[in-house]
């Protein structure tokens, strides 16, 4: 519908262009604390990130943070203890396994962050493809991903979407609120940037990643969601997702299933 | 607990009056415009002899004076018309049915304006703006479809949505806030095609009345203000068509007589025609698209006797918006009015009315595997009895109004290969009853009171499942409750109270307050509104919403009633108002009433109007200064924050030049405070994206409007019968990009930092109108 609006002002717009870069007038904030933890059922290298915010007139330069104590455990016992390997990456290699509650606790100069997550059972991802939808004339080519929801449980889940190894910066996420039960197939619309969207072109190479996620975590995704690649006046009102890491830190804590497929666009 | 003591007292004050009225006499009577039988409302009947006294006709033309027996001059005024004087001798009941003559010379607009002078100034009503339907076309705007809505957006007081929005905020108080009615029916959705339009055809419409403060008690059900629309009657002498035809849209009226002064009909149509433009494109997809809105309005009255007269009139209007292959959607109004002005006695008016109306909304997804149907309905059946009782010094209105609500949140459909799963959500209903009571009052010469008050009970009825929910919204208990039954009632006392103080003729002050109270509301979490957007009734977790206002203003007029001046300030305490929790889910949500966050509010403000009525140039300058706030315990720390809508200065200025007779200029010229946003305070990188950090709930500013728009008419040459006129016209003259959205992208020129990139609709549009009348 938006983009409706916009089509409608193209009538206009033929007399003057319709974008410019404009001066705003807002503080930079205080330094914030930023984690992003994940937990997959895959056996590998597990990641806790920890950075900085950084004020919004800065450089896009994320300070890592060093020297922080980083402990997972989970409800049957298990502990982990996470060793950075770079600035602000703590790794440990090991394996989450759905119906476990992973709880992280994080030391950052004696101020301690904890949260947890619980990993849902996962759901197949059964293959990916790529579809083609007609959009304003435009024939385009959109990835896509094909799984069978379960009918007696409650699924969110995330995509993440590669395109010749580049990220798409667009966030994927969806639940089976009106379509629990069914044979998915979830669009992933690519777009460099958002405001030239090219799609995809034969030759490219795509893969893309589903992690099936609990519900705290769906609505961190959809709150972001909401407000990405959107301004103020569109949208909901900006705010910080609500975060499930304790003492006002930005971030997430997820345990998921991960799977990763790749295909061609042919 | 009061309302117990005040119907004894109203009593008390009808035996009063009849008691003395012993040897005073009635003058009633109805006043018609004489080329086309339309009834006239607030039009000023005025007698003088031993004693004076004036009094404006009602919503159906009609008036009733009592005075003393004895010899009176009455004098009938209308701004723009010529007014009539007659000599009555009031020895017993009279009846004075007039028909006034329209003034086509603008010198006699001037003085039989004068006649009902300094109106604005005597009547204790504060916070009214009538909109003149002739000014209305001379007016510029978009496009060259002449608007209501448009309109009272340039009055201080009333903000526009802004471009590519619905809506207009009045005092303080948000979109839904606002009693849009259309011959007493409500209109949900005001908007045509996403809120370019409104839909009001202004070639239908025979008055417009905005109350923004000082609401009379006959009003009830929202809490910011009053939009009340009544459509045309219809010519009873002959029959006669007019129309336009402009770049986007063409509209055609016809009226005439039923029986020949007895009953009219009136029909109005209006269609846009965008598709036009789609179509022409050589491109498939494009040229398959649709983009228009339609819509009808129909009137007929019939006088049955002296004593009684029907009246039918009835909206519908449809938009239309698709893309091929894609989606459908459409959305619109529907309703009907029936009523019955019944004569008691020459002292007791009263109308009865049935009202329908419905608003509803189809999206279609036509995508292969995610394609379903999905339908709401929002539909009122409304009965409302209104009394008007003239007396020498009241004027007395009461009532009772009974409002039946079905809501149909949403009905999903699907096809058998669509991955949506068909779902209808639980239909709600409820009740809104309200009784009313409210008297005018000339105390003295100088003094005058309207007060009143209006007791609004809503019930929410059964049958339904309806749930508790705990702070961070999980089910705590649910209840199925049996149809019929009473669910949830709220009962509220609106005290309703103005008073005016007249220092000479001249110069007055004025001072209000009053009490709205709202059970119905509009979740939306966007910053814009939608045809899509979702009603819920007050219910175990909504609370009714309350707006209680104070205002205080001071009027004058200058150069004979030529210039009109007003000051006001205001004062809104706002309860039980609503928000949106982080990731709210409100569409097809049964527990939607758990995404929600209850808070308070508070606006206040100052608004000049400046205003020129007569002579070669006229036309107005409004300004306000406000601030209008909320406050959520879950939100920005539980600190007020400035609403979206919340502009520091307001300024419209509107010219309109005659020239000469066929040559009309005029200029609107805007500028207000950009809407109060969000802005990042900081970023951070999440998922390999940067994301950004807020602080302060919409701290920042979009940066300001501004617009000029300029518009000429040109009357055809007086041909007998057929009359016809160009309108031309130029939408933001100054080609100023204001702001629509803003976005925060990396940087161009050096991707490292991040700049805010605005987005602005419209240009420099011109537009071209042709209107004809036979």
């Amino acid at each position: 519908m938006k983009k409706l609006i916009i089509y409608f002002s193209i009538l206009s717009c033929l007399f003057a262009s319709c974008k410019k870069i404009i001066e705003v007038d807002t503080n930079n904030a205080e330094t914030q604390i930023v984690i992003e933890g994940k937990i997959t059922d895959k056996l590998a290298d597990q990641q806790i990130l920890i950075t900085k915010t950084v004020g919004y007139s800065d450089q896009n330069i994320f300070p890592k943070v060093s020297g922080a104590t980083v402990i997972v455990t989970d409800d049957k016992g298990s502990k982990y203890t996470f060793i950075e390997k770079a600035a602000g990456v703590y790794v440990q290699a090991m394996r989450g396994i759905p119906g476990n509650t992973y709880s992280l606790n994080v030391n950052v100069n004696g101020k301690i962050y904890t949260a947890s997550s619980k990993m849902p059972n996962n759901v197949k991802l059964d293959s990916i493809g790529v579809t083609t939808n007609s959009f304003f004339g435009n024939e385009r080519k959109i990835a896509a991903a094909y799984l069978v929801d379960p009918v007696n449980e409650t699924n969110f889940y995330h995509f993440n979407l590669y395109v010749n190894d580049l990220f798409s910066k667009r966030i994927y996420v969806s639940n089976d609120r009106l379509t629990n039960g069914n044979k998915l197939r979830t669009q992933l619309y690519y777009s460099e940037n958002d405001d030239d969207d090219k799609g995809l072109k034969t030759g490219d190479k795509i893969s893309i990643e589903m992690e099936c996620i609990d519900s705290n975590i769906f609505d961190y995704w959809y709150a972001l969601s909401q407000q990405s690649g959107r301004g103020p006046n569109q949208g909901t009102t900006p705010a910080n997702p609500t975060s499930n890491i304790s003492n006002n830190a930005l971030g997430y804590f997820s345990a998921h299933t991960f799977q990763k497929l790749n295909v061609t666009v042919p | 607990m009061p309302i117990k003591y005040y119907f004894p007292l109203l009593l008390l004050l009808f035996l009063v009056n009849s008691a003395s009225a012993q040897n005073k006499y009635t003058l009633s009577g109805t006043i018609r415009d004489a080329g086309t039988g339309e009834t006239l409302i607030g039009a000023t009947v005025k007698i003088t002899g031993a004693t004076t006294a004036g009094t404006l006709t009602n919503a159906y033309g009609y008036f009733a004076l009592t005075q003393a027996e004895g010899n009176y001059t009455v004098t009938i005024s209308y701004t723009g018309y010529l007014s009539i004087n007659k000599t009555i001798n009031l020895t017993k009941d009279l009846k004075l049915n007039e028909e006034l003559k329209t003034a086509n010379d603008l010198a006699e607009v001037t003085v039989s304006a004068n006649n009902r002078k300094n109106e604005n100034v005597k009547s204790a009503q504060m916070g009214l703006e009538r909109v003149d339907m002739k000014s209305l076309n001379s007016i510029p705007v978009l496009l060259g479809e002449k608007d209501i809505l448009k309109t009272i957006q340039l009055l201080p007081g009333v903000k526009s949505g802004g471009e590519g929005n619905t809506g207009f905020y009045v005092r303080g108080g948000a979109a839904d806030q606002n009693l849009i009615i259309l011959d007493e029916a409500v209109v949900y959705n005001s908007s045509h095609l996403l809120g370019f339009f409104s839909t009001f055809n202004a070639d239908a419409i025979k008055d417009v009345s905005l109350y923004k403060g000082g609401m009379p008690a006959q009003y009830g059900g929202r809490l910011s203000s009053v939009l009340d629309v009544k459509m045309d009657d219809g010519n009873n002498k002959e029959f006669k068509f007019q129309g336009g035809i402009g770049l986007i849209a063409s509209r055609l009226k016809a009226e005439g007589p039923i029986v020949k002064d007895k009953g009219s009909f009136m029909v109005s149509f209006r269609r846009t025609y965008i598709d036009l433009f789609l179509r022409a494109s050589p491109d498939s997809s494009i040229n398959g698209s649709t983009l228009n809105f339609y819509d009808i309005n129909a009137k007929a009255n019939y006088k049955i006797n002296d004593k009684n007269t029907i009246y039918i009139s009835g909206y519908f209007g449809k938009d239309n918006i698709g893309v091929k292959d894609l989606f459908e959607n459409n959305w619109g109004n529907v309703t009907t009015t029936i009523r019955l002005n019944h004569i008691f006695s020459d002292r007791l008016f009263s109308n009865t009315s049935l009202i329908y109306n419905n608003y509803n909304y189809t999206v279609r997804l036509l995508n292969d595997v995610t394609n379903f149907k999905a339908t709401s309905l929002v539909r009122d059946f409304n009965f409302k009895e209104d009394f008007q009782y003239f007396s020498n010094k009241h004027t007395l209105r009461f009532g009772l109004n009974a409002t039946h609500h079905r809501i149909s949140p949403i009905d999903i459909t699907t096809s058998q290969e669509s991955q949506v799963n068909s779902l209808t959500q639980e239909k709600r209903y409820g009740l809104e009853t309200a009784a009313y009571v409210s008297d005018e009052w000339a105390v003295t010469d100088k003094l005058n009171f309207l007060y009143g008050v209006r007791l609004a009970a809503f019930s929410l009825l059964g049958p339904g499942n309806f749930s508790q929910y705990s702070a961070s919204g999980n089910i705590l208990s649910t209840e199925n409750v049996a149809s019929g039954k009473f669910y949830k009632n709220y009962f509220n006392l609106e005290p309703r109270f103005s008073v005016s103080y007249l220092f000479n003729e001249e110069n007055s002050v004025k001072a209000s307050y009053n009490r709205n109270t709202q059970n119905i509301h509009i979740l939306t979490n966007a910053t814009s509104s939608s045809p899509t957007d979702q009603y819920v009734l007050s219910s175990n977790n909504i609370k009714p919403e309350i707006a209680d206002q104070v205002a205080l203003g001071y009027f004058k007029n200058l150069d004979e009633n030529n210039y009109e001046f007003s000051g006001e300030v205001y004062y809104k305490w706002l309860q039980n108002q609503i928000d949106y929790k982080n990731a709210a889910q409100l569409l097809a949500n049964s527990n939607v009433e758990s995404e929600l966050l209850y808070g308070s509010g508070r606006a206040y403000g100052l608004e000049l109007f400046f205003k020129k009525k007569f002579g070669k140039l006229n036309g107005w300058v409004g300004y306000t200064l406000s601030r209008t706030e909320r406050k959520f315990a879950a939100l920005n720390n539980g600190n007020y924050f400035p609403a979206r809508q919340d502009r520091t200065h307001d300024i419209s200025v509107v010219g309109i030049y005659n020239l000469n007779k066929r040559w009309t200029f005029s200029s609107s010229f805007i500028y207000s405070t950009g809407n109060a946003v969000t802005f990042p305070a900081g970023k951070y990188v999440i998922n390999n994206q940067t994301a950004y950090y807020y602080t302060e709930r919409n701290g920042g500013r979009m940066p300001y409007n501004m617009r000029l728009d300029l518009s000429a008419t040109l009357e055809g040459k007086n041909t007998g019968r057929f009359q016809s006129s160009w309108n031309f016209g130029v939408y933001n003259a100054l080609a100023r990009k204001n702001p629509y959205s803003i976005e925060f992208i990396n940087d161009p020129k050096d991707p490292s930092r991040t700049v805010a990139e605005q987005t602005s609709l419209f240009g420099l549009i011109p537009s071209v109108t042709w209107n004809f009348k036979f």
